[in-house]
């Protein structure tokens, strides 16, 4: 994982990291079937902050489940790097999260009897691995959690909550972090500074990170948003601004 | 309300399953047991007045209600001349009478049944009694058994029956029938052969009739004939109808059944106690679970009671569902009880199963009224639920529960400081059987010291075990964690099985501690490998004895029973003021009972007032080569003026000091010459003399033995009452020429079977004289302690069932909460197996704490108790019996973890992330 210190050329696209085609999701109801994703073909790119929109029942969590190979797809394949994710078994779906995905959802990200320091180190201790001290006091640096890591997560706000479960996510630098409603619980103060550093990250760390919201301000801090409706990609906007986003979301709200 | 309560019951049923068995299971024993014992009673009174109805008269001896503290007299039996007049009277149609006396009988090995005889008995003419099995004897060739005594001795109908005559001679009858006296205390523990009646006189001479039957004349009632016979046989009689002997009899019997009942309702209170703490912890969990829709009632409009009434009637449905469901089961259970366990203790069911009114609704009240009461906690806590908690979500911080508080500190330490106290205070007090209700009061004090403290407890003992399992794994890590995050239901559910841990462990201490102290004194003060006796006689030797005669079937027949007679007997005795130990061997036991009789007179009984063992006896023995040493007890007994006895030792061929001995108090037994003697404490201490002190014994020929007192030893050990050389007892008593009892000690090195082999071979011609041996009646007495463990934890078995359904029912309630959570580490990476891993440690860790408890709490008590009841106990701690509960208690919380593990490791991550 080579890190890059210059923004990367936009002419030269970096390879992606993740790949999905074809995705599609069906849930048996009983008497009718629901087409949650009804064929997905989207990627990432190594370094990029995507934010994945639309309207409730858009299949935007279903799509990033599906992603991260936390649930399964009825058809279509996702690729992780060389990793094709769609059919594999649960254990090896365990391994790839616990060595290759980082998490951030949006409430209960904690595990209330840890320390907010054992719950940065948690992944990190169910996959015996060692942990690189220099990144984890960056992290803890740049997150702003030095004073707080003895502290059991009943004693953080909301925000500082939302950042031990960032910097667990980080610290690792797994291939791609998924982030679901990260900022969906916070006051917008909080939530600036959670999705800033989001932001800061995938520069700075060239942190790949796909992040599923509804708020326009927040995906206004992506590079890339994509839009989903009825299970189907139906926009794409680069570079956002929080008037733009919500120009296309009640857009498409309207059609 | 209701409506919503049950609707709310019907979603969550399956929260209940758990606690439905708890209360299921409780009640099953509840109700089995009442079932059981209903039958039980059933079939012996039918079996009773069976025999009894089937006559209309039944006339017994009787005798003289004693005055002061004589003895009663044996009752005189009645004459043939008696049963005479009985048949002549005219509302007599027929009467018989029952021929009795005592005979031996020998074993298929040739030696003789019984630490006593058994009883010899013949039907002349009409009896209530009538074989079971076979015919009865009809001629001098056959021969019928009592069925407890055929069991005995393992003969069947048509063998071979060996019986002595009065002349010691050997006769051969042809076994024809067996004879069921049922629990007739007359026979049920000596057992009885029967005879034809022509052969008893034959055999043992027997004349006088034990008890009369007879049939009433046409047109004449049963009280008639009663009054009659009465008339007829005058004040030496005591005459009831069938139908009052019948219910006489039955009433004794269901005394034994009552027992039972008793014993068994106390084993099932535990089991409910316990399944109360369950259900305690259950709607604990619920009713918290549950705050936000508890909230949510109180915000459409409900007052704090209709919650508080809601709760409670959930928790009266579950109980009535669950104590219906356990009626059923214990009906069930009941009835294989009746019919498995029903033979094993001699009874015969072939009454159908009674189920009383009583069983059914006891079984339901004790259910129902638990569950309510243990729901009324939780049921005030729910009322406290502010109705804004409906619009709270749920923080992650849901379920850390707040320290302990100083004052609950304070109080269970408070708790333990007394119970501590009292086993201390029990510890410098006299032994008296009151020690054990201070034990047993210091005992639950320190449980309640254990409730009020169990969050803490939990906390310290999680955080010490915790140091290395946190480094064994993430799921270990996660597990310590986990398990402290509700101490208070964590400590309630580890509580539950505590109960269970504490009585088995404690159980098991007194019954190792008990074994110990057995063994020891087996070892020290009966230092013989074999102990030959006379077989007891139940015939009055000079009209004295007849009390000890008739303690001795009561304290056993066998050694085993001898054995724990005299454990019994010292534990129950304790400080001994009457001067009279408890010897455990049947020849003390009679000694103490005619030296009774000896009342006031300064006189010297007659010798030999008891059996002996005849001198041929000692000399066989003594030629065996395998055989070491060989030494008698000689003993005769003065009386005292106080109307006490003394009984007067001497160890013919032994050294007092070696190779009989006791625990010297005071003095030396070393060097004991003629001249001198040695007291047990008790008669040092009544005849108030010491060390160098004069001791005067009356002799047979009217000179007083005045003898130096050389030591003073323990009580109820082997050197007990006086104990004087030979010479001088010889010099006091020329009367007594023989032992009456023999001690054989194997010669070195030699073959244990071999020393077996030399014993019996010396008494071959003496078929009467019982071998004891040291290493059999330890043997014995092991298995009896054995079964009684066994038997004991099998009853309470159920209540740590009861205990382990609780922690599973408490870890799946806890998965559910924490559902979220498990979800969190799947997307973690956190593996399946180590999620299952996660919960299973959680639950050993609250098994082994919950035994830990218990198991330290039933040694300490076990140990207070145990020392409470018996003299110089010797502690031993049940390593095996530990080490297993230990297991169990592994494997209990393997088993209870399995299907919430199983649960929350299916649950579908993306599924559990949506719902909040």
């Amino acid at each position: 994982m080579t890190e890059s210190t210059v923004k990367p050329d936009p002419t030269v696209t970096p390879p992606p990291v993740v790949v999905a085609r074809g995705l599609t999701k069906t849930y048996d109801t009983g008497d009718n079937q629901v087409h949650a994703l009804a064929g997905v073909d989207v990627e990432f790119h190594r370094g990029a902050f995507t934010a994945i929109m639309g309207p409730s029942g858009s299949g935007k969590s279903t799509l990033m489940h599906c992603l991260a190979g936390l649930d399964v797809a009825t058809s279509g394949t996702v690729h992780l790097g060389r990793t094709q994710i769609t059919g594999l078994r649960d254990a090896e779906l365990t391994l790839l999260r616990r060595d290759r995905i980082g998490f951030i959802f949006q409430s209960f990200n904690l595990l209330p009897m840890l320390t907010a320091e054992q719950n940065i180190l948690l992944p990190s201790q169910i996959a015996r691995r060692g942990v690189d001290k220099q990144r984890f006091d960056h992290i803890i640096d740049v997150v702003g959690l030095r004073e707080r890591l003895h502290h059991l997560p009943a004693k953080l706000s909301g925000g500082q909550q939302q950042r031990v479960a960032v910097a667990r996510a980080l610290l690792n630098a797994p291939e791609v972090v998924y982030a679901d409603e990260p900022t969906g619980n916070l006051d917008s103060r909080s939530g600036a500074e959670v999705l800033a550093f989001l932001r800061d990250s995938a520069r700075d760390l060239n942190q790949t990170i796909v992040m599923v919201t509804h708020d326009p301000v927040a995906a206004s801090y992506a590079d890339r948003v994509v839009f989903l409706r009825d299970g189907r990609l139906v926009d794409e906007v680069t570079e956002p601004t929080a008037e733009l986003v919500s120009a296309r979301l009640l857009k498409l709200e309207e059609a | 309300m209701l409506r919503t309560t049950l609707a709310g019951l019907r979603l969550h049923k399956s929260r209940y399953v758990t606690t439905v068995l708890a209360i299921l299971l409780g009640v099953m024993f509840v109700s089995g047991t009442m079932v059981f014992a209903d039958t039980l009673n059933a079939n012996y009174e039918e079996s009773v007045m069976g025999s009894a109805t089937s006559v209309d008269a039944i006339a017994e001896p009787t005798m003289e209600e004693p005055e002061g503290p004589e003895p009663p007299e044996e009752p005189v039996p009645f004459t043939g001349e008696q049963l005479d007049e009985v048949r002549a009277l005219p509302e007599v149609a027929e009467a018989g009478g029952i021929l009795e006396d005592q005979t031996v009988l020998l074993d298929a090995d040739g030696r003789a049944v019984g630490f006593v005889p058994p009883a010899a008995v013949a039907l002349d003419g009409t009896s209530r009694l009538s074989a079971d099995e076979g015919e009865l004897p009809s001629n001098g060739d056959e021969i019928a058994l009592a069925t407890s005594t055929a069991e005995q001795t393992g003969f069947a109908v048509g063998d071979t029956v060996t019986v002595l005559d009065s002349e010691q001679d050997k006769r051969e009858f042809t076994l024809t029938g067996l004879v069921e006296f049922g629990v007739d205390p007359t026979y049920s523990s000596r057992g009885a052969v029967i005879f034809d009646p022509a052969t008893i006189r034959e055999m043992t001479g027997a004349e006088g009739y034990g008890e009369i039957d007879v049939l009433a004349a046409e047109g004449h009632t049963p009280e008639e004939v009663a009054d009659a016979v009465a008339a007829a046989l005058g004040s030496g009689a005591e005459v009831q109808t069938g139908e009052e002997y019948g219910l006489e009899l039955a009433e004794n019997v269901g005394g034994q059944t009552e027992m039972l009942r008793v014993a068994l309702l106390l084993f099932a209170l535990i089991a409910m106690f316990v399944a109360g703490i369950v259900i305690y912890n259950t709607f604990a969990i619920l009713i918290a679970q549950r705050q936000r829709e508890m909230a949510l009632l109180r915000c459409v409009g409900a007052k704090r009671g209709q919650v508080f009434r809601s709760v409670l009637a959930e928790s009266m449905v579950v109980g009535l569902v669950a104590s219906a469901l356990g009626v059923l089961a214990g009906v069930g259970v009941g009835m294989a009880g009746a019919r498995f366990g029903g033979p094993m203790m001699g009874v015969e069911t072939s009454v159908s199963v009674v189920i009383t009114p009583t069983a059914v609704l006891v079984g339901m009240a004790i259910g129902t009224v638990v569950t309510v009461f243990s729901a009324l906690v939780p049921a005030t806590r729910a009322t406290r639920v502010a109705p804004l908690a409906a619009l709270r979500t749920s923080a992650t911080a849901a379920g850390l529960e707040k320290g302990t508080g100083w004052i609950r500190v304070v109080f269970g330490l408070l708790a333990f400081a007394v119970s501590a106290g009292l086993v201390a205070l029990s510890r410098t007090m006299e032994m008296s059987p009151y020690l054990l209700f201070i034990v047993t009061g210091a005992a639950l004090i320190a449980f309640v010291g254990v409730v009020v403290l169990g969050p803490l407890l939990v906390r310290g003992i999680v955080r010490l075990v915790g140091v290395p399992l946190r480094k064994v794994g993430v799921p270990s890590m996660l597990a310590v964690d986990n398990s402290t995050r509700s101490p208070r239901r964590a400590a309630t559910a580890m509580i539950a099985l505590t109960v269970g841990a504490t009585l088995i462990t404690g159980y098991s201490v007194i019954s190792s501690s008990t074994e110990a102290t057995m063994t020891r004194m087996l070892e020290e003060q009966f230092p013989v490998d074999y102990q030959i006796t006379p077989q007891f006689s139940m015939e009055e030797p000079e009209e004295s004895g007849s009390e000890g005669a008739e303690e001795a079937p009561a304290e056993g027949t066998e050694g085993t029973e001898a054995a724990a007679g005299q454990h019994e007997g010292a534990a129950a005795s304790g400080e001994n003021t009457e001067g009279e130990p408890a010897e455990g061997d049947a020849a003390g036991e009679t000694g103490a009972g005619s030296a009774e009789q000896g009342g006031g007179a300064e006189e010297v009984s007659d010798a030999p007032e008891f059996p002996t063992v005849p001198d041929e006896v000692r000399v066989a023995l003594e030629s065996q080569p395998d055989l070491g040493q060989v030494f008698g007890q000689s003993s005769a007994f003065v009386g005292q003026d106080d109307g006490g006895g003394l009984p007067v030792y001497t160890y013919p061929g032994a050294e007092v000091g070696v190779d009989v001995t006791s625990d010297v108090v005071e003095g030396e037994l070393t060097g004991f010459d003629p001249g001198e003697v040695v007291l047990a404490q008790s008669y040092a201490d009544d005849a108030g003399v010491g060390i160098g002190d004069t001791f005067t014994i009356s002799s047979e020929n009217g000179e007083d033995l005045s003898l130096e007192v050389v030591a003073v030893v323990e009580d109820m050990q082997m050197l007990s009452g006086v104990t004087v050389t030979e010479e001088d007892f010889t010099r006091a008593f020329p009367g007594v020429d023989e032992a009456e009892m023999l001690f054989v000690r194997a010669a070195e090195g030699a073959d244990p079977a071999e020393v077996r082999d030399a014993v019996y071979t010396a008494v071959e011609d003496h078929p009467t004289m019982q071998v004891g041996s040291a290493a059999e009646m330890k043997n014995q007495f092991t298995q009896m302690l054995d079964i009684a463990f066994y038997t004991i934890a099998a009853m309470l078995g159920l209540a740590i069932i009861i205990a382990v359904f609780g922690i599973s029912n408490t870890m799946a309630l806890s998965v559910l909460e924490r559902t979220r959570e498990s979800a969190l580490l799947r997307a973690l990476g956190l593996a399946r197996g180590q999620l299952r891993r996660m919960l299973s440690v959680e639950a050993v860790l609250l098994c082994l704490i919950g035994a830990g408890i218990g198991i330290a709490l039933g040694v300490l008590f076990g140990w207070a108790a145990g020392a409470a009841v018996l003299p110089n106990m010797i502690f031993a701690i049940p390593s095996v019996q530990i080490a297993v509960f230990i297991v169990i208690a592994v494997l209990a919380g393997l088993l209870a973890s399995v299907l919430p593990a199983r649960r929350a490791a299916s649950t579908s991550i993306t599924g559990a992330l949506a719902s909040e």
